[in-house]
């Protein structure tokens, strides 16, 4: 029983990070059918630049970096990666809009490519040990050692997410969000500046990639410019799993995909956890494409 | 009197096919203008043209004296131009209220305009009312066009363009929507109608235009035109 809390944690904290990541899938599917397949560059971006922040904020390399400093380099960093993935979308892919789907799902490969190669150029091609250590103590919950940095990861996570939900929903650039992905000239004809608006999806998408990049450094303790490649097409699976262009689905998406390839990678071996995440993906892409939360809601972001 | 909106000698195309061929339009403040024309006469491309969902290639669109060609849509909308186009286009997977507040868009900082539009368009429609938590998709067609109709009104409309707004509708709700439309009017509000019901259109408008394969044939009165041969054997069945 201990065993499989430690590994339902586990599980979560790694479903987090899918679930993070699919959000910024599923948004920028959702208002302009671009499956971006940068974004889980924009992931590994994140954790680059908050270990430069880290590094930067305490001369000693971070290690002593309070809860303060660690917020501001989040804060900071999920910004930064923010503006760049604005950025992307204005030069790579706004010219593309009107062009055929086609050119623009290369030109993601495209930019993907070219954010791997420039960070390799920029921050090395080695793994690098992310400057912070965290203490490992924290309570003990049904027999399971739960650490505080576990649950200032699920906490965090689950608040960035919460936040969206509510920004998604209550907020009048949510609605125009939504709208967006209903119906764009419709959009054009109430006064909402569309290009804003998609702008502004793609600033919360890379936001969100970010945090949960600066959190896989310090979770897993190593960063490297390939990072976000695997975990991309994971985060694509969380969010075909709660259904592309839902919100809600590619939170639930996430969390469920973590969490069996926990139990998966426990059960049947590390070596399972890759064929485990993509065979349910290709199950989902024959038998339901829609996802867990089905075609009625896929309107609704 | 200056013309609050005048198009001169406007082309509009849709690649290749030239859908408006030198259009020429005059609307004056408080009038309702109504826009004739068989299908495919390129009634919708005008108001396409004027709200900027496409560019003329030539031509001049002035608005308050001011040219509008090449201003993006949003900022049209801003200057007072509303167009509630086609088929609706309600968003229907967001509520009648939310759908109503996107309307009012360009007051999102202006609390007190969308709480009291809101109110005003329950007033007009009250049907509205009871269903304003619902997904717009679940309304019927007349409800469509009636919350098509108060979200155009959310953004504070100098000039309101509606596109075919009794198409589908049966004839009870069509008088609904004309009598509504004239006591927007009444209100102060400049109105471009395009209207397939020749008749009702010519019963509320003051002027009409004529579009014939992209070009206006004929304008007059209202009332000249209800009395046109042409416009009897074509648009007013004899
Ligand atoms: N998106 C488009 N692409 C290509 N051609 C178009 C497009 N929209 C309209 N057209 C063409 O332009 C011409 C004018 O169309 P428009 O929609 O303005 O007609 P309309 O007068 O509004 O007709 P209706 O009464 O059927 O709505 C038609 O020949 C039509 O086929
Ligand atoms: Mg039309």
């Amino acid at each position: 029983m201990e065993i499989f809390f430690q590994v339902l944690i586990d599980g979560l904290v790694i479903g987090a990070f899918y679930s993070l990541i699919a959000l910024g899938y599923t948004m920028v599917y959702g208002i302009i059918k671009l499956l971006n397949f940068a974004h889980g560059d924009l992931y590994m971006i994140g954790a680059f630049v908050g270990f430069t922040l880290l590094s930067l904020f305490t001369g000693d390399g971070g290690v002593n970096t309070g809860i303060l400093g660690l917020g501001v380099v989040f804060i900071g960093t999920m910004i930064i990666v923010g503006f760049l993935g604005m950025g992307i979308e204005r030069i790579a892919y706004r010219p593309l809009l009107l062009a055929p789907r086609l050119s623009i799902l290369i030109t993601a490969i495209g930019v993907s490519l070219s954010l791997e190669y420039s960070s390799m150029i920029g921050w090395g091609a080695s793994y690098k040990v992310y400057p912070i250590k965290l203490p490992n103590d924290g309570i003990q919950l049904l027999g399971t050692q739960i650490s505080f940095a576990q649950m200032g990861m699920i906490v965090l996570s689950a608040l960035l997410m919460l936040g969206l939900r509510l920004f998604i929903d209550k907020t009048i650039y949510g609605k125009a969000m939504r709208a967006i992905a209903l119906d764009q000239t419709a959009c054009s004809l109430m006064g909402v500046n569309v290009h804003r608006i998609i702008a502004l999806t793609f600033f919360i998408g890379a936001f969100l990639a970010a945090g949960a990049g600066i959190m896989s450094g310090i979770y897993y303790g190593t960063i490297n410019f390939l990072m976000g490649f695997t975990i991309g097409l994971k985060a694509f699976t969380a969010a075909v799993l709660g259904g592309i262009g839902n919100i809600t689905g590619a939170m639930l998406g996430g969390l469920v995909l973590g969490i069996l390839e926990a139990f998966g990678t426990f059960y049947m071996g590390g070596s399972w956890k890759d064929v485990l995440a993509f065979g349910i993906l290709i199950l989902f892409l024959v038998f339901k494409p829609t996802g867990i939360l089905g075609a009625k809601e896929m309107e609704r972001m | 009197m200056k013309p609050l909106l005048k198009l001169t000698d406007v082309n509009s195309y849709y690649g290749k096919i030239h859908a408006l061929n030198n259009i020429n339009i005059e609307i004056y403040e408080g009038e309702i203008v109504a826009l004739l024309g068989s299908n495919g006469a390129g009634k919708s491309t005008t108001l396409k043209t004027i709200s900027s969902i496409i560019r003329p290639k030539s031509g001049q669109i002035e608005w308050n004296g001011k040219n509008i060609v090449g201003v993006p849509p949003h900022k049209i909308v801003e200057s007072g131009i509303i167009h509630i186009p086609e088929g609706r286009r309600i968003f229907s997977g967001l509520t009648i209220i939310e759908n109503l507040e996107l309307g009012a868009f360009t007051f999102r900082k202006d609390k007190k305009w969308i709480k009291e539009g809101i109110e005003r368009s329950f007033d007009l429609f009250p049907r509205l009312k009871e269903r304003s938590k619902q997904l717009a998709g679940t309304l019927s067609g007349g409800e469509q066009q009636m919350l098509a109709i108060s979200r155009g009104l959310m953004g504070n409309p100098k000039l309101l363009m509606l596109d075919e707004p009794s198409m589908g509708l049966a004839p009870i709700i069509v008088q609904e929507i004309m009598r509504i439309i004239k006591e927007i009017n009444e209100q102060g509000t400049t109105i471009l109608l395009i209207e397939q019901n020749a008749k009702a259109a010519l019963r509320l408008a003051n002027r009409g235009y004529l579009i014939e394969i992209g070009n206006i044939v004929m304008h007059d009165s209202a009332e000249v035109l209800r009395e046109d041969d042409k416009i009897i054997k074509a648009y007013l069945g004899a």
